[in-house]
């Protein structure tokens, strides 16, 4: 099993003739990932990858089942491509733009709420359940990284996930389901909003997430644990222990501001609760051993 | 991005925000003409983008014209490179409050925060007295109420008059929010005169940097930076802050960047700069080493694990730098994901001695920046 993304799932890629677009198609259909058509508007009879193109979402959705769409469209017409996605029924959608206007995100996240839909993204690599599927940008081939087993793993960021994820790999582990939720001060879902999915995922034998300063996604987590929404143990890995007060430093989200955001508030709530926090990469695989997460 | 002063207090008066009489000066000749126009007693405000301006001297309440005089000379002669001058009109106050609308990271909508207790830093009462803020979400889909502007208004229990002023000031300052893209945009002080009138005694404008590509009235020159290199890296578009440490970073993913920032500091490094050239820089090695090397550090650490920012596409990059700009310090390279061996080949080739593990490049460019070999 997996979570929101497996070899059954139907995909529609928006923006499938563009240069990332087609690329990664190709690589999301070679993982495995059911790709079933394509979208870019004024491509209509053309084929990607052995896949039918289409003029719009409303029509891939006449011609084939799809359970989810995955965006290729750059950041100025993100907003616009979420809406068609969810105006023709789609539940699940991925954005890995980099530089959406932050007032369309907040709009694209009450839209998703109002069609009870998972946006993931934007600013991020998307989700990926090794070995399976794929929707997004993942060097899946890169083995000491995308190595499938028993560990769900949650992030904010892009090169960091290969870097901690190697990490859990280099300890003897794999991973059930990865979601970048992205670095993005709005996210379309937040980290705390899959743990009910990783929790009842009999694959999932623990969950890893790998945050950094500001916004309050992390404590979000440590709150679940606390109601009980979350009983698998839980390591994180926080970026930004050492970095300047009041520094807008990384992705947009990593601020301290108001008092809130510190790393150090995170490692608090988080061990309050009982979950490990990491102070370096490498640690995250150790830190899973010591909750006694078994291998395999 | 941040503007200035002037600049959000003239976008206030175009929204039809009230805001005293002023006239903007960028040299001291300038001071005689605007006082005719503005009248004494005045105020004089440095036009600067840091936060705190009062405490730092840089805003004077001047009642003769000699005074005037004298604190212009001052200001601009000011070792924070002042480039203008607000002459402003002094206002009669009865009251300061705070006014502000942000965006709710959380609840994913905008935010109305007002406080009688204006003037202060909003953040130190929202530790000491948070019962004194109020704060309205606002849906971004339908926009600020005015039912909810005018429920706030008279929940500060004010005089009629000036709670009247207040809804309509607040739904202004909401259109302004809209119109550009706004992170935040704030008024504080926001000052109630002695004849009930409402006027803004400050302006803050922070446009969303995502959103710039739609928001194009304002641009950044190269005065509004510390550095040239901090000019140059945001003309780029490459995320950067210069530091006084000895490392320079260029690194790709915020993330990563931040992390590999972390672990120097555990080996008891400095940072000399943060640089990403990671997302859609990937291909700016040229550039981001030209940046780094503005920079004085006593090595440049390049650590990266892209995805779509693809190791061969980097290496060739670093090399290519390597070659046109003869670096004159060490560079440690650690270069991960697509593509990583044609990565390693090239740096090789290059002389360079690519590193694979994180912590063991951080360990190495620590060692090098305190004037070790190896």
């Amino acid at each position: 099993m997996s979570i929101f993304i497996d070899q059954n799932t139907l995909v529609c890629v928006q923006g499938i003739t563009g240069s990332e677009g087609s690329f990664w198609t190709k690589h999301m259909i070679e993982l495995g990932t059911k790709v079933v058509c394509g979208v870019t508007p004024g491509k209509q009879g053309q084929f990607v990858e052995g896949k039918p193109v289409y003029h719009s979402v409303a029509k891939a959705v006449e011609n084939h089942k799809i359970d989810a769409s995955m965006l290729f469209v750059p950041p100025r017409l993100t907003k616009d491509a979420v809406m068609e996605a969810l105006h023709a029924g789609i539940k699940k959608i991925v954005t890995i733009a980099d530089g959406i206007p932050l007032h369309d995100m907040v709009l694209i996240r009450q839209a998703a709420k109002e069609h009870n839909a998972f946006v993931v993204g934007g600013n991020t690599s998307g989700v990926i359940s090794p070995k399976l599927a794929m929707m997004g940008s993942f060097p899946y081939w890169i083995d000491r990284v995308y190595k499938k087993g028993n560990i769900g793993v949650m992030t904010r960021s892009g090169s960091l996930t290969n870097e901690v994820t190697a990490m859990i790999v280099e300890a003897g582990y794999g991973v059930s389901t990865l979601i970048g939720v992205g670095g993005d001060p709005v996210p379309g879902t937040r980290f705390a909003e899959f743990l009910p999915q990783y929790e009842a995922d009999s694959e999932t034998k623990a969950i890893v997430i790998i945050g950094e300063l500001g916004g309050t996604m992390e404590e979000e987590v440590a709150q679940s644990i606390k109601d009980g929404i979350l009983t698998k143990p839980l390591v994180a890995f926080l970026g930004g222990r050492t970095a300047p007060k009041g520094q807008k430093m990384g992705h947009a989200g990593a601020i301290i501001s108001g008092g809130k955001g510190s790393v150090e508030d995170k490692i608090k709530a988080l061990t309050e609760v009982g979950a490990l926090v990491a102070e370096r990469p490498r640690m995250v695989g150790k830190l899973l051993e010591k909750l006694g997460v078994p291998k395999s | 991005m941040k503007l200035y002063e002037f600049q959000a207090k003239n976008v206030f008066k175009e929204a039809g925000i009230p805001v005293p009489n002023s006239v903007l000066i960028h040299e001291k000749s300038q001071l005689e003409d605007a006082l005719l126009n503005v009248g004494l007693p005045c105020v004089v405000k440095s036009q600067v983008l840091s936060g705190g301006r009062g405490k730092a001297g840089l805003i004077s309440f001047v009642k003769t014209k000699e005074k005037a005089q004298a604190e212009t000379k001052r200001l601009f002669n000011h070792e924070q490179k002042i480039k203008s001058l607000l002459i402003e009109q002094a206002i009669d106050i009865q009251k300061e409050i705070y006014v502000s609308i942000t965006i709710d990271p959380y609840l994913a909508t905008g935010l109305l925060i007002v406080s009688a207790e204006g003037g202060i830093d909003i953040e130190t009462l929202a530790v000491t007295q948070p019962d004194k803020i109020i704060k309205e979400p606002i849906d971004l889909r339908y926009g600020l109420m005015p039912f909810q502007a005018s429920q706030i208004a008279y929940s500060l229990g004010l005089d009629i008059a000036v709670t009247k002023q207040l809804i309509k000031l607040f739904l202004k300052l909401y259109d302004v929010f809209v119109k550009y893209d706004a992170e935040l945009v704030e008024i504080n002080p926001l000052f109630i005169t002695k004849d009930n009138q409402v006027v803004a005694g400050d302006g803050k404008l922070m446009i969303d940097d995502n959103s710039m590509f739609r928001q194009t009235r304002f641009e950044q020159v190269q005065s509004d930076y510390k550095s040239e290199a901090e000019f140059d890296a945001n003309q780029e578009g490459i995320p950067f802050i210069q530091f006084d440490g000895d490392i320079g970073l260029m690194c790709a993913g915020a993330g990563l960047t931040t992390t590999v920032y972390d672990l120097i500091h555990y080996e008891g490094g400095t940072v000399a700069n943060y640089l990403e050239f990671g997302g859609p820089n990937y291909k700016k090695a040229v550039k981001a080493m030209e940046i780094c090397l503005k920079v004085p550090s006593k090595v440049i650490l390049i650590v990266t694990f892209g995805t779509i920012a693809r190791a061969d596409v980097m290496a060739e990059g670093i090399v290519d730098a390597i070659k046109r700009l003869k670096p004159d310090r060490p560079i440690v390279t650690c270069i991960r994901g697509t593509n990583e061996q044609e990565a390693v080949k090239m740096l090789r080739e290059a002389g360079l001695e690519p590193l694979f593990d994180t912590e063991e490049a951080v360990k190495k460019a620590v060692l090098l920046a305190r004037g070790g070999t190896k």
